[in-house]
């Protein structure tokens, strides 16, 4: 940009005012104005995000826990890596996680997809179902694991509606869900399909109604079947919201952790333990700081490598987007 | 063709439109049941009295309806013997929690929103930190907390007060500090302000500006009196979103206070993990209250939530 009004700061000037003003006209330089946020947000990301991880690597190599005092504390290289590495609880909970994410995330998907193609096709009530569906992304999640757990209690309504099936199999219909590792394992997944799929339901809402309705007329005029409509014109112009869908949504179920310590503090036994639960409970249960800080940097090491991908995948879509805009 | 085929055609597709408007409608509802049920579950319970909460059959409606539970929950200081029961003999109050998260959600959402706002600025008009610096900025986002908080907890509680102690002789610990919550909360929402911010700032015509500073008005007057007003609808989403993200936050919360400063997601937890029979009845009332402000503001802002929980990626 053309510098407009470049001020020159008064030449003479002992007041304060006149340094206050020959401080501001310095900052008002465009390559120090621009800079002025920026450099604001980078201390902030230093000071809480970078000196906190490079004090994590400090103590990932020491060999330490927090009841002891830190200065006794001694080097211990890569023990604590090999430690993390060999430990089968650990990457039972990364397998887990992804188990966890994986299933929810798909189950999401679908769901999200069929009511938004439902919801775009109805004209009546339409603005009311989609201010219901949107509701559960509002909810806080530690409510939703609660209202969960009350549901999924042995004398709860969940019991009650299964009762007749019970009946029939001629077993005790109070059945204590949350104590069985696979069932428990389906209520956590099912707490996040239920809080999440309100979501991938307003991305692919927003990919429907964004759908040019003269291409889909045109096949239509063609002879199109619905099938074909649906699989050679909407399907392939919905492949950003799908992918956004997907990236954004699995970034956030690898992470989960809330309806876990309110659905079942990763019991029975450590059936539901995510990889975010186990780590919270090494340090601050048992108190493994050193232990901890190397796993969560490996985690951060598997996470950057996703991270990346998605991020890629992200700008990719972005980038064909603004092809398309500008054609 | 005659009209008697042409009839016959139009009332099958009538049907069929009849028919298919029938499924639509029956898969909406059922969808709707499952939304609304754990919902009204939870409201249910929290006007349910302690005899009522845990039965078989369970209740399906209150038979005895009372605000006990609430009156549990917003009592001021010990309870008046009325009120307390045997099971429940604590007071729960949650003014503590109420005003914690208020005021650490605020403060937080604030700080974010006025640096998130500049750099969103900045980012638009002058392309600072180059071409990809606004996906940069998503990384942060991505990374999973449990990550941060075992990071952030060494910071806090190690080094800090280490590094504190040696250059000014005291020990300051950010553990279990408003600032120290403050100061994270703003770190990780700072990502999406700037994003939903960029979105608003784009569409700011950038003649306006020119405008301004031919006629002579000075940078910060342009930012403040043609660009603020202009997206400041803008910044209210903006805001209300980040509030909604930091009132929900539970990880970090948990993991960074103790127990001085209580949230309300921490509260509720606690209440989860009493050893000696659960307390569904002000659970769900707590619950209730947390909810219920979050679920109005989300509403008012509903248009918007698509902008901040997919970074903008999604555009209209």
């Amino acid at each position: 940009m053309v510098e407009l009004t470049s001020r020159t700061a008064p030449l003479r000037s002992d007041t304060e005012a006149g340094f206050l003003r020959r401080l501001g006209a310095w900052f008002a330089q465009e390559r120090v104005f621009r800079l002025i946020p920026f450099v604001l947000v980078e201390v902030i990301f230093l000071a809480v995000i970078l000196i906190p991880f490079l004090l994590t690597i400090y103590i990932s190599v020491l060999k330490w826990r927090a009841n002891r005092p830190f200065e006794t504390a001694v080097f211990a290289g890569f023990d604590n890596y090999i430690t993390v590495l060999a430990n089968d609880q650990f990457w039972l909970a990364v397998g887990r996680t992804f188990y966890f994410a994986g299933v929810a995330v798909i189950l999401e998907l679908l769901i999200g997809f069929v009511l938004a193609m439902v919801v775009s096709q109805t004209t009546r009530f339409k603005a009311l179902y989609t201010t219901i569906f949107l509701v559960p992304m509002m909810i806080v999640p530690v409510v939703v694991g609660y209202n969960f757990s009350m549901i999924y209690v042995d004398s709860g309504p969940l019991n009650q509606i299964l009762a007749p099936l019970s009946d029939l199999l001629g077993t005790d219909p109070r059945i204590r869900w949350l104590s069985h590792p696979g069932a428990a394992q389906w209520g956590i997944i099912f707490a996040d399909v239920w809080q999440w799929t309100s979501l991938t339901f307003l991305i692919f809402l927003s990919g429907f109604s964004a759908l040019p309705q003269q291409l889909i007329n045109a096949a239509r005029v063609m002879g199109a079947t619905p099938w074909q409509i649906f699989w050679r014109v909407q399907f392939p112009l919905l492949k950003p919201a799908i992918v956004i869908a997907i990236v954004i949504r699995s970034m956030e179920a690898l992470k989960m952790f809330d309806p876990v310590v309110l659905l079942t503090f990763g019991g029975p036994g450590t059936s539901t333990q995510t990889v975010a639960y186990f780590l919270w409970e090494q340090v601050w249960v048992f108190n493994k700081f050193s232990f901890g800080a190397a796993a969560s940097i490996l985690l951060l090491l598997i996470f950057g490598f996703l991270i990346f991908i998605g991020i890629y995948m992200l700008v990719r879509q972005r980038n064909i987007a603004d092809v398309a805009r500008a054609a | 063709m005659t009209t008697a085929t042409v009839d016959a055609a139009r009332a099958r597709k009538q049907r069929r439109e009849r028919r298919n408007s029938i499924i639509r409608h029956a898969i909406l509802l059922a969808w709707t049941a499952v939304i609304i049920f754990p919902i009204y579950w939870m409201v249910l319970t929290s006007f349910k009295d302690a005899s009522e909460w845990v039965t078989w059959p369970p209740y399906w409606w209150p038979h005895e309806p009372t605000w006990h539970n609430y009156a549990q929950i917003f009592a001021f200081a010990k309870l008046d013997p009325s009120l307390s029961r045997q099971a429940t003999e604590q007071a729960f109050s949650i003014w503590k929690g109420l005003a914690d998260a208020a005021f650490v959600c605020t403060a937080a959402s604030l700080l974010a929103l006025l640096l998130g706002t500049f750099l969103a600025y900045s980012i638009s008009r002058f392309d600072v930190g180059g071409k990809y610096f606004r996906h940069m900025i998503l990384t942060i986002r991505m990374i999973p907390p449990i990550v941060v908080a075992i990071a952030i907890l060494m910071y806090y509680a190690i080094l800090i007060p280490y590094a504190t102690s040696a250059l000014f002789g005291v020990r300051i610990s950010l553990f279990d500090t408003y600032v120290g919550l403050i100061l994270i909360y703003t770190a990780t929402t700072l990502p999406f302000v700037i994003w939903m911010m960029l979105s608003f700032i784009d569409e700011v015509p950038y003649t306006l500006e020119h405008a301004a500073r031919m006629m002579g008005a000075g940078r910060f007057m342009v930012l403040r009196r043609v660009v603020i007003p202009l997206v400041a609808s803008g910044m209210v989403v903006t805001f209300l979103f980040v509030f909604i993200l930091n009132w929900a936050e539970f990880l970090l919360a948990l993991t960074l206070t103790h127990p001085e400063v209580t949230t309300l997601t921490v509260l509720l937890n606690k209440f989860q993990s009493a050893s000696e029979g659960r307390l569904y009845g002000p659970q769900a009332a707590i619950g209730t209250v947390i909810t219920v402000p979050v679920v109005i503001l989300g509403i008012l802002i509903q248009k918007h939530l698509v902008k901040g929980f997919s970074f903008g990626t999604i555009r209209k």
